[in-house]
């Protein structure tokens, strides 16, 4: 009951901090040089036709006015128009989206896979190869910029070995595409009994996730790593230890009681990686929501921005009520 | 003699965030020092005495009652950081090693007091080095820093800032609690000796009754926040009259065999949460003696003459089967017989060796 | 506590033999630090020997080298330790394993930063009982339930299901003293365990810890700073002081007569005449003891000679079970 009523009071404040983040990312946006209409009408329009097409946007009114107006139609489920796509900005969010986060939660998945494993081994094995491995590893994992690895990737697996497909976006261009329900391939593969496709997303999938895995456990390993080596010099720990528990238990109690900051961390890596993987979406071309978003700023349409800014700050969100949770069901002291 | 400190009435709750309930750490609790005088407060953990302590040096607002230093009243404004109070009051912690800055100089750390009330270089350096004598901390340790010092040193370094000022109370936060045996009774020994110099008042909050028995003028025994009972140390030691005094003294297991306390009063269980606090007497749950009426109203504060006060409906019958004796003093009999007695042996043991 | 008049043991077959043992912490570019020097210890079963030093004398080294878990850097460079007639020293760490917890077990202070703070107690008991005993979870459950009523705790059936935070630190001290008698050990480490705790809570534990311990028939080393625990407490009472153990004796005869200047100063600390105290105590806190053809004690002892410092001390019988390490032991004329 405490975790419904915590539920609650955390989804009033919902909708006064999206508010917020609107304003914020709108004022931000707003500050970035660049003309929508002078882009839209191209540099040989005439004044005249600017003037128009500035009022039809809106683009006369003060800034607060321009809030006002976007806000309006939030609140009617209108992220407005992306020029340069011509088409509704939610349309090509809810498509571009899924893409990302396809992607990211897959890649998350495989660095947790390499993470946790490794971070357990080093920090147990104090004095061994696996720890010299692990050291190594976050520093490299660190240091190498994810896209280079991708192009790295491709240039071996693509172009050499010639077993991964083109990194040219989701799915191969010969095949059937699935209908779009959740725009989540992989589900939408299956849904349709698509296995062709299925096959297809998968083999497009596998180069990127390892590209962003191999990375991302880099931040996971080193908090597993540092948050179990506190843990099994924890008096707990000791005390277990002069309990004669068998040490499979007693590796199992410190990973238990770390587990809040791995969680942490991957709530922290999830909300950044979906504008962060922007670069590796890019060299496989892989059309998600960062792309979509930096096309925006760099064109100076407003409303991709400012919709990314939303669904990210609502992904946000989720995950971090997803995270208390979580938070709940493991620790007694926050049940209270 | 006239009072130094003189509080009465004092009560402290503290809210608790998100909640209506406050936790009641002092409950209407009145006490006085005398110029020279160490009053002891002596308590299990949660019992309010740290709280009382901070109250007292204006460090925490209390919530009701008047605390009166030298006839000017403690509170919010005037207190021990105020400009006209530093350094007539001081305070001593209980972990020398956390209350000292690790990267100040024994010598500047002392001396802090001194700076903060504008004394002239000259004129600190030299009180500086007459302090440091007097508390037992020789020249060189002044230029260390307290990571290089002993628990004992360090206290001694508490100490010396306490004393600097020439203060009229120096509140006593458990001493010597972090502290071994043997660099424990230097320290109280430093103490006792301060304070006739300097005619000191000490207020000594501590949970060791055997430093208490040592060093007290007169002791108040808090429980729950209030003072179950007080009097002069002699007194609440060898004719204690709350059925708590008797439990907690009989408690203490001292380093002599024979002189086993009978358990005359068992505590059972444990102190209550201070947030829910039992109706009628606070020890009722855990007392012996508990009747009914306990159980529903607060006891009344007995007078029994010479500054004894006790707050309990059976005083009288708390030392039922309990002869009155004090243990500490036949304790400390017996020890220095023990010490006196003994000799170190000739050598010809020695020659014995292998 | 309760009146028990003090048992003597006879001298058969140790449950616990330690000879010789060394323990030291290498430090980087010096002389390794010797915590624990050329000890010997035995214990009866059934006996409690109280262990007194001041921090820093090796006393928790000890402990730790009985239960094979030194703090890194620190190892046992000699010396045997058997027990119930097994080298603990030769035990792969496996059967260590299966030793600790199930014949040898250890109470600690501050209970409730020992206790996983994720699990109920009540497992938390149970699960120790499992690892040792073979036996299934229901069964554990109900092995814990038996020893959270045997500790006395109030409301078992509702603090078994309780989290550490929930409990004061009396009653975790209880659930630590479940966990370590569950499986009925022939020999118990207490390391300072009751030192966090009020007086009369500690009254009630120590009461209690010794009822639990003489009913098993249980071996006991109690380790502690306060000399005045070891007077209503043990049977035998050991003095270690900078890793060696300076005098022990019979509890009765220690009080009596202590006889090594450095166990008197202890008494001596109690005293309130500083005159007398000031007889066998040195205000010199910070002189690090000697070793190595002197008496470790020779730098605080107020009675010390060249003799002393330029030989070191053996421990001798001086009375019956009465072993003082000293050239020129305290004497009372009778």
């Amino acid at each position: 009951m405490r975790v419904l009523r915590y539920i609650g009071r955390r989804m009033l404040f919902i909708v006064p901090q999206l508010v917020g983040i609107v304003l914020v990312s709108f004022l931000l946006v707003k500050m970035i040089p660049g003309d929508p209409a002078v882009m839209m009408v191209g540099p040989m329009a005439s004044a005249e036709t600017l003037a128009k097409l500035r009022t039809e946007l809106g683009l006369d009114g003060s800034i607060m006015y321009q809030f006002w107006i976007y806000l309006t139609n939030l609140v009617q489920g209108d992220l407005g128009t992306s020029w340069q796509t011509t088409r509704p900005v939610l349309n090509d969010l809810f498509v571009r989206f899924p893409a990302t986060l396809e992607l990211i939660t897959l890649s998350l998945l495989l660095a947790l896979l390499i993470g946790i494993p490794l971070g357990v081994a080093a920090a147990y094995f104090r004095r061994s190869v696996v720890k010299k491995f692990s050291d190594y590893y976050g520093l490299l994992a660190g240091a190498l910029p994810d896209f280079w690895l991708g192009m790295i990737l491709i240039y071996f697996f693509y172009t050499i070995f010639q077993i991964a497909p083109a990194p040219l976006g989701r799915i191969g261009f010969a095949v059937m595409t699935p209908s779009p329900v959740t725009n989540f391939l992989i589900i939408d593969c299956i849904l349709e009994g698509n296995w062709q496709a299925l096959w297809s997303t998968l083999g497009h999938l596998i180069l990127p996730v390892v590209t962003l895995g191999v990375i991302t456990a880099g931040p996971i390993l080193k908090m597993t790593q540092s948050t179990m080596e506190r843990m099994l010099e924890s008096d707990f720990i000791r005390y277990a230890d002069m309990c004669g528990l068998p040490k499979s238990v007693v590796i199992r109690q410190a990973f238990r009681n770390s587990l809040p900051s791995i969680v942490t961390i991957v709530s922290v890596l999830y909300g950044f990686l979906v504008g962060g993987a922007v670069l590796v979406e890019i060299v496989f071309s892989w059309g998600g929501a960062g792309q979509y978003a930096v096309q925006g700023v760099l064109n100076a349409d407003i409303n991709p921005v400012l919709g990314f800014v939303l669904f990210s700050a609502v992904l946000s969100l989720i995950i971090y009520l997803i995270v208390d949770l979580i938070y709940f069901a493991i620790d007694p002291r926050i049940r209270g | 003699m006239s009072s130094v400190l003189d509080v009465s009435g004092l009560v402290k709750h503290f809210p608790i965030a998100g909640q209506r309930a406050v936790v009641q750490a002092v409950n209407d609790i009145s006490f006085h020092v005398k110029k020279g005088e160490t009053l002891s407060l002596v308590g299990e953990s949660g019992s309010g005495k740290t709280t009382v302590g901070r109250c007292v040096l204006g460090l925490i607002q209390q919530t009701a009652g008047v605390i009166d230093f030298q006839g000017e009243t403690i509170g919010k404004r005037r207190n021990v950081r105020s400009r006209d109070l530093r350094g007539k009051m001081a305070l001593v912690f209980q972990e020398p090693a956390e209350s000292l800055d690790p990267r100040v100089r024994v010598a500047d750390t002392i001396g802090e007091p001194l700076r903060s009330r504008g004394v002239s270089r000259e004129n600190r350096r030299r009180r500086i080095a007459e302090i440091a004598k007097r508390v037992g901390l020789s020249d060189a340790t002044l230029d260390q820093f307290p990571a290089e010092l002993s628990a004992g040193q360090q206290q001694r370094v508490g100490i010396a800032r306490a004393i600097v000022t020439d203060p009229e109370l120096i509140v006593l936060d458990e001493p010597t609690s972090a502290l071994d045996p043997t660099a424990r009774a230097e320290i109280i020994d430093l103490l006792i000796r301060l304070q006739k110099e300097f005619d000191t008042a000490y207020l000594f909050i501590s949970h060791d009754l055997s430093t208490v028995r040592y060093l007290s003028h007169r002791v108040a025994v808090m429980y729950l926040g209030m003072i179950v009972e007080q009097g002069t140390a002699n007194e609440i030691f060898s004719n204690p009259r709350h059925p708590y005094s008797v439990g907690l003294l009989s408690s203490v297991l001292l380093p002599n065999p024979k002189l086993k306390r009978e358990v005359s009063v068992d505590l059972t269980g444990e102190i209550p949460s201070p947030i829910d606090l039992p109706k009628g007497c606070y020890l009722a749950g855990r007392c012996p003696f508990a009747t009914d009426q306990c159980h529903k109203e607060m006891p009344p504060i007995e007078d029994l003459g010479n500054g004894h006060l006790v707050q309990c409906h059976h005083f009288r019958e708390a030392l039922k089967g309990h002869e009155a004796l004090d243990y500490f003093d036949e304790f400390q009999a017996q020890t220095e017989q023990l010490l006196e007695a003994g000799r170190r042996s000739t050598g010809t043991v020695a020659g014995q060796t292998k | 506590m309760a009146n028990e008049t003090q048992k003597v043991f006879d001298t058969g077959q140790p449950v616990l033999s330690i000879d010789g043992l060394n323990v030291s912490y290498p430090v980087y570019g010096e002389d390794p630090v010797q915590a624990v020097r050329d000890l010997d210890l035995h214990i009866q079963p059934g006996e409690i020997v109280g262990l007194v030093g001041e921090s820093g004398s090796g006393k928790t080294t000890l402990a730790r080298s009985v239960m094979g878990l030194l703090v890194q850097p620190g190892r046992v460079d000699t010396g045997t330790i058997q027990f119930d007639g097994k080298d603990l020293r030769a035990l792969p760490e496996k059967q260590l394993r299966a030793v600790r917890g199930k014949d040898i077990a250890m109470v600690i202070p501050n209970p409730r930063s020992e206790l996983d703070p994720l699990v109920t107690v009540g497992r938390q008991i149970s699960n120790v009982a499992r690892a040792h005993l073979g036996i299934k979870r229901d069964e554990a459950d109900q092995m814990a339930m038996d020893m959270l009523n045997a500790v006395q705790i109030p409301d078992p059936d509702r603090r078994f299901k309780a989290y550490p935070h929930e409990l004061s630190g009396g009653m975790a001290q209880r659930v630590v003293m479940a966990i370590s008698l569950v499986c009925s050990p022939k020999f118990v480490i207490s390391d300072d365990a009751t030192s966090g705790l009020d007086v009369t809570v500690q009254a009630q534990v120590l009461d209690l810890l010794r009822a639990l311990v003489r009913s098993h028939n249980t071996a006991m080393l109690f380790i502690t700073r306060d000399i005045g625990i070891t007077a209503h407490f043990c049977d035998r009472v050991a003095v270690i002081y900078a890793g060696e153990i300076v005098e022990i004796a019979p509890m009765q005869s220690f009080f009596e007569n202590p006889m090594h200047p450095y166990s008197v100063m202890l008494l001596a600390a109690f005293a309130h005449n500083p005159t007398l105290r000031a007889k066998w105590h040195k205000p010199l806190a910070s002189a690090a003891p000697a070793h190595g053809g002197a008496c470790a004690y020779a730098g605080r002892c107020v009675h010390a000679e060249d003799h002393c410092r330029q030989n070191s001390a053996e421990l001798r019988e001086l009375a019956p079970g009465h072993l003082v390490r000293c050239h020129f032991p305290v004497e009372r004329p009778l």
